[in-house]
């Protein structure tokens, strides 16, 4: 979780991912936030994110962003 | 049939009544019908793109379908045995088939929208060029007729498929159904485009009528109608003068009548937009919102997701997230990221996909260079706001200047206003050479030596209408302000006294009666967005 905290904090530093559950639905992080954010997390997690992994329950908070990265990290 | 016929009044009365007479598994064919019918009435010939986009797509959604089912049983029949390599390789064969399948249905419907939509347009261009190159051919215009909301039904039939190969929505049985999904003719004419998890759902369920919630359509379809006939209508004669006789305006005037052509445009669309809210809400149905008080935006950007909601969603999710997550723009990101370094190589590509986005949102618009330009310069613009984003951010820190108070929140509204308005030379100019002659006039005129005459007198509108264009403005601005702030309207007005209802009531029917734009040429001032 610090990994990803970190990569967050990175992209969006005024944005607090610890306590934020509702980062797509409030509009917190925008279309831009989101690229930057896949791209980083294929890179660093060697995954694959693809468009139909990109919807709100994913991205809505920091938890759900690691709960993905997981899955696709056990995935063929 | 227009929405402000009184054939289309009858033909809306009559599916109501008879869609909450009829036995409840029967009221999504009574919107087929309607829908079909009022399809026919516009354009009968043009039904039969409608019918192949239907077909085309529902086959080849549920051929994805059983494709995925074939696949999920290869695997789970022989799980034990094969190993992490062979799924993946089995898995990406699929996934190959199904994308072939995609492909094609896109290649089919967009061809089809393309060839009718564009094909004048590259005709001319083309023959433009060999002139240019002296070459001596000429590529012939065809007499094409654009069926009647080809392209928000193709988009969002297409947008359906995706979803579908995306594994997002499962594909549609019935394809009656699905016909009704793709014609539901509130949305027909200019969106929203909707989407299948959203709208299939509502469309082919059945609805009780509810009383506060036919009164809550009706209201919207009314202020819909109150935009269209009142203010956009009435605005459209100044606009049409400016842009027809540009030269002989100063600069004021000719900037007045350019934002006056943005107040027409969103009066027309949203009004229409509105009107098709109201009407499916009536009926049960939740359209999607596709304004959100969009002359409220603090950037291009927030313009974009204010203004034609539901076109920038689908480019977003169909068209920009695809392109930006692809293999080949990783590829590039890397590329770039060592040239530019990390900061800056990591955003181009980003913005590359953005631009490409824009294009398509321009060119949407209409087969035309301006449009182009259009889609071009909002895409600079948001890669400019990005790209000002921090050190915008560290001059404030610096000058103690609120990052959330009013005062910068203002001057964003006012600058992207500003922006806003120089687009729209483009979106309404007949060609870009006379877009860039207006604001070359309008730059190098802007102040008029006497003004004493008023700017918009002897331009198609008397006083008396000036004078009503202005209330009926600061109503609209009053009304987007409230919406801005989040107060919802009809509620409001629900809790009024009952005088008080009754008289907002009358003031919204009388003024579309008398104030509505019935001019000589009434039966001609169609929707603007039906021609697309």
């Amino acid at each position: 979780m610090e990994e990803l905290l970190s990569i967050l904090e990175e992209i969006r530093p005024d944005v607090d991912f610890i306590n934020n559950e509702r980062l797509i639905d409030d509009k917190i992080l925008d279309s831009f936030d989101i690229i930057s954010l896949v791209g980083e997390l294929a890179s660093h997690y060697d995954i694959e994110i693809g468009v139909e992994n990109l919807v709100p329950v994913n991205f809505n908070s920091a938890a759900a962003i690691l709960e993905l990265v997981q899955k696709l990290q056990e995935s063929y | 049939m227009s929405y402000t016929s009184g054939l289309f009044f009858i033909f809306l009365l009559t599916l109501i009544v008879v869609y909450f007479v009829v036995p409840k598994r029967f009221q999504w064919i009574v919107l087929l019908l309607g829908s079909y019918i009022f399809y026919l009435a516009a354009n009968p010939v043009s039904a039969l793109f409608l019918v192949v986009t239907t077909i085309s797509v529902f086959y080849c959604a549920r051929w994805i379908g059983k494709e995925e089912e074939r696949f999920s049983r290869e695997v789970s029949a022989n799980a034990e045995t094969l190993t992490r390599e062979q799924k993946k390789h089995i898995r990406n064969k699929s996934r190959r088939k199904k994308k072939l399948i995609l492909i094609g249905a896109l290649i089919l419907n967009f061809g089809i929208l393309f060839s009718l939509k564009y094909f004048n347009f590259f005709a001319n261009s083309t023959t433009y060029l060999f002139n240019i190159l002296s070459i001596d051919a000429t590529i012939p215009r065809l007499d094409l007729l654009l069926p009647l909301g080809i392209s928000f039904y193709t988009f969002q039939s297409t947008g359906y498929l995706i979803d579908v190969f995306r594994g997002k929505v499962k594909p549609d049985e019935n394809i009656a159904k699905f016909a009704l999904f793709v014609s539901f003719f509130p949305q027909i004419v200019q969106g929203p485009i909707g989407r299948h998890d959203e709208l299939a759902q509502q469309l082919y369920g059945s609805h009780e009528f509810d009383y506060t919630r036919a009164k809550f359509g009706l209201q919207l379809a009314l202020w819909g109608l109150f935009k269209k006939m009142v203010i956009a209508d009435r605005a459209a004669i100044l606009v049409d003068e400016v842009f027809g006789n540009f030269a002989a305006y100063e600069g004021v005037t000719i900037f007045s009548g350019v934002f006056l052509y943005c107040v027409q445009i969103y009066g027309d669309f949203s009004g229409g937009i509105d009107i098709s809210r109201g009407m499916a809400q009536i009926m049960g149905i939740n359209l999607r919102e596709n304004f959100k008080q969009p002359f409220f935006a603090t950037s291009i950007a927030d313009f974009w997701r204010r203004w034609h909601i539901s076109l920038s969603e689908w480019m977003r999710d169909y068209i920009f997230y695809p392109l930006s997550l692809s293999h080949s723009f990783a590829a590039l990101g890397k590329s770039t990221r060592r040239v530019f370094g990390s900061r800056l190589g990591k955003l181009i590509p980003i913005f590359l996909a953005q631009l490409i986005t824009f294009l398509f949102v321009g060119i949407w618009h209409g087969a035309n260079w301006t449009f182009v330009f259009f889609g071009l310069y909002n895409g600079l613009f948001i890669i400019l706001g990005i790209l000002t984003e921090q050190p915008l951010n560290r001059f404030k820190g610096r000058h103690n200047i609120s990052l959330t108070g009013i005062g910068w929140r203002v001057v964003n509204v006012l600058i992207t206003f500003v922006l806003v308005v120089i687009a729209r030379y483009f979106s309404r100019a007949p060609d870009l050479v006379t877009a860039l002659r207006m604001l070359k006039r309008t730059a190098l005129t802007f102040f008029p030596i006497d003004i004493s005459g008023g700017i918009f007198t002897e331009m198609g509108l008397n006083e008396k209408n000036l004078q009503l264009l202005v209330v009926v403005l600061l109503v609209l601005f009053l009304v987007e302000l409230l919406q801005e702030r989040g107060v919802q309207l009809r509620e409001k007005i629900a809790k009024q006294h009952v005088l008080v209802r009754w008289a907002i009531y009358f003031i919204a029917v009388f003024s579309i009666l008398i104030f509505g734009m019935y001019g000589i040429n009434y039966v001609a001032t169609d929707f603007i967005y039906m021609g697309f």
